[in-house]
């Protein structure tokens, strides 16, 4: 009786999970061609990369604290120092 | 004999180090960019308040984890973390008046030197950065589940934070993937607050940044009493067409081995009217499997255990929760409920000048 109930809610998630992947393949852009990529990211893509791997990103952050939680950031999330700079640029210009 | 064992614990952590120093020897770090940034004492963190019931027992529990960031100039920062966490249960468990305490305490207390653009070495009290739970998912309002994953208690004993020194930072790093690394060696400790164990350890992950695909591997050896292994591997995907976040990580130990899946949909791109795309569903499955009897705040029999949840950002730092879960056991089952609120604050401690 456990183990059927298991299987079922195990079913269920697996069919969720394939569900939301299927959806996401669906959804993707055409992909640029590899001349076209830029060759280093914008502070923007380093702010959607990062923040959102761990949390949903702050819709605002005053510029008066932003050196702080960058740096913060920066140690929690192992950034380099360029990226840092790219976040400062567009967080704070 | 014993020595071999313990210098065979330096060869990963130096090995990070050789490749951190060339890669960062070869670009030195360029001037300070000139932006409106401010550099003011911050106070961050979280504050919650969750009602849960678990196998017909309610508990409230509110919380409140002040996150104190003081940067010195522009290479040095202190943070530090403190929980005050309530824990109030019925007098007879089920029935009679709630009683309780607030339990309070240091998770982690540190200074951080920005060395180089791929270096960052830490001092003092840190959070064991073992899997991808225990460093990046614990505050309350980042968690999209309330519960702990069973297999949250490996690799973080005793307190789930180290006393000593860590390494860390960006190995390598291209437009297209970027390498990070941690390296630790923690002092044991029993010192009120300060309490850790005698462990060294790392991680290291790689980041694809097209498919925003995470995939990372730690280790650490428990150097108290019996020497022990434990390897957690973790996967970490939020593709950027979808707001899904779907995360996995499975770890083994000497007490046991298991893993967890968490799959976190937010209904913002469905055709539903604008109050409902505020919504975010959650799902997370988990098994666990006792070796050598279990302990050490895990399980001593096989556990199963399934998590439904369903959360409502009001903005994006006021979040309603709740979840559903239950948990198959040869101790018995059990149904966890969960419901509550979270929001993260972000003050600056003074008034800083605008530049």
């Amino acid at each position: 009786m456990k183990r059927s109930s298991f299987r079922a809610t195990l079913l269920l998630c697996s069919m969720f999970f394939t569900a939301t992947i299927i959806r996401s393949q669906q959804q993707k852009p055409a992909k640029p061609a590899a001349s076209q990529q830029p060759k280093t990211k914008s502070g923007e893509q380093v702010f959607n990369d990062n923040c959102s791997r761990c949390h949903t990103p702050p819709m605002a952050i005053s510029p008066r604290i932003t050196g702080t939680i960058i740096m913060h950031m920066r140690t929690r999330a192992r950034l380099s120092q360029e990226d840092q700079e790219r976040l400062l640029k567009y967080l704070a210009p | 004999m014993g020595y071999c064992k313990r210098y065979r614990l330096l060869i990963p952590v130096l090995g990070v180090l050789l490749i951190a120093c060339p890669a960062g020897a070869q670009d030195s770090p360029p001037p300070r960019v000139q932006t409106h940034a401010g550099y003011i004492p911050v106070i961050a963190g979280g504050a919650a308040y969750v009602y849960n019931a678990n196998g017909g027992v309610p508990t409230q529990l509110p919380q409140i984890n002040p996150v104190l960031l003081v940067p010195f100039g522009s290479q040095f920062l202190l943070e530090s973390r403190t929980s005050f966490t309530g824990f109030f249960q019925r007098e007879n468990q089920t029935s009679g008046p709630y009683k309780g305490k607030v339990f309070k305490s240091v998770d982690y207390a540190q200074v951080d030197w920005l060395l180089d653009s791929h270096l960052i070495f830490s001092a003092g009290k840190y959070i064991l950065p073992f899997g991808i739970y225990n460093e990046r998912l614990v505050p309350v309002w980042i968690r999209n589940l309330q519960d702990s994953p069973i297999t949250a208690a490996i690799g973080t004993r005793n307190s789930g934070a180290g006393d000593g020194f860590m390494f860390r930072g960006v190995a390598v790093q291209s437009p297209r993937y970027s390498v990070q690394y941690t390296a630790y060696f923690s002092a044991r400790s029993d010192i009120n607050q300060l309490e850790a164990a005698r462990t060294a350890g790392g991680d290291t992950s790689i980041y694809l940044t097209q498919p925003r695909l995470e995939v990372g591997v730690s280790y650490q050896r428990f150097l108290q009493q019996r020497n022990i292994n434990s390897v957690a591997t973790y996967i970490s995907w939020q593709p950027r067409t979808t707001p899904l976040d779907l995360k996995a990580e499975g770890d083994f130990s000497y007490n046991g081995r298991g893993y967890w899946i968490e799959s976190a949909y937010r209904f913002q791109q469905l055709p539903i009217p604008q109050f409902a795309r505020h919504f975010q569903a959650v799902a997370r499955m988990q098994q666990f499997f006792p070796l050598n009897g279990g302990g050490n705040s895990l399980p001593t029999k096989d556990t199963h255990r399934v998590d439904f949840g369903l959360n409502y950002y009001i903005r994006d730092d006021i979040r309603l929760i709740s979840s559903y879960g239950r948990s198959f056991s040869s101790q018995g089952n059990a149904n966890v409920w969960n419901v509550g609120a979270s929001y993260r604050f972000l003050f600056p401690l003074w008034p800083g000048r605008k530049k």
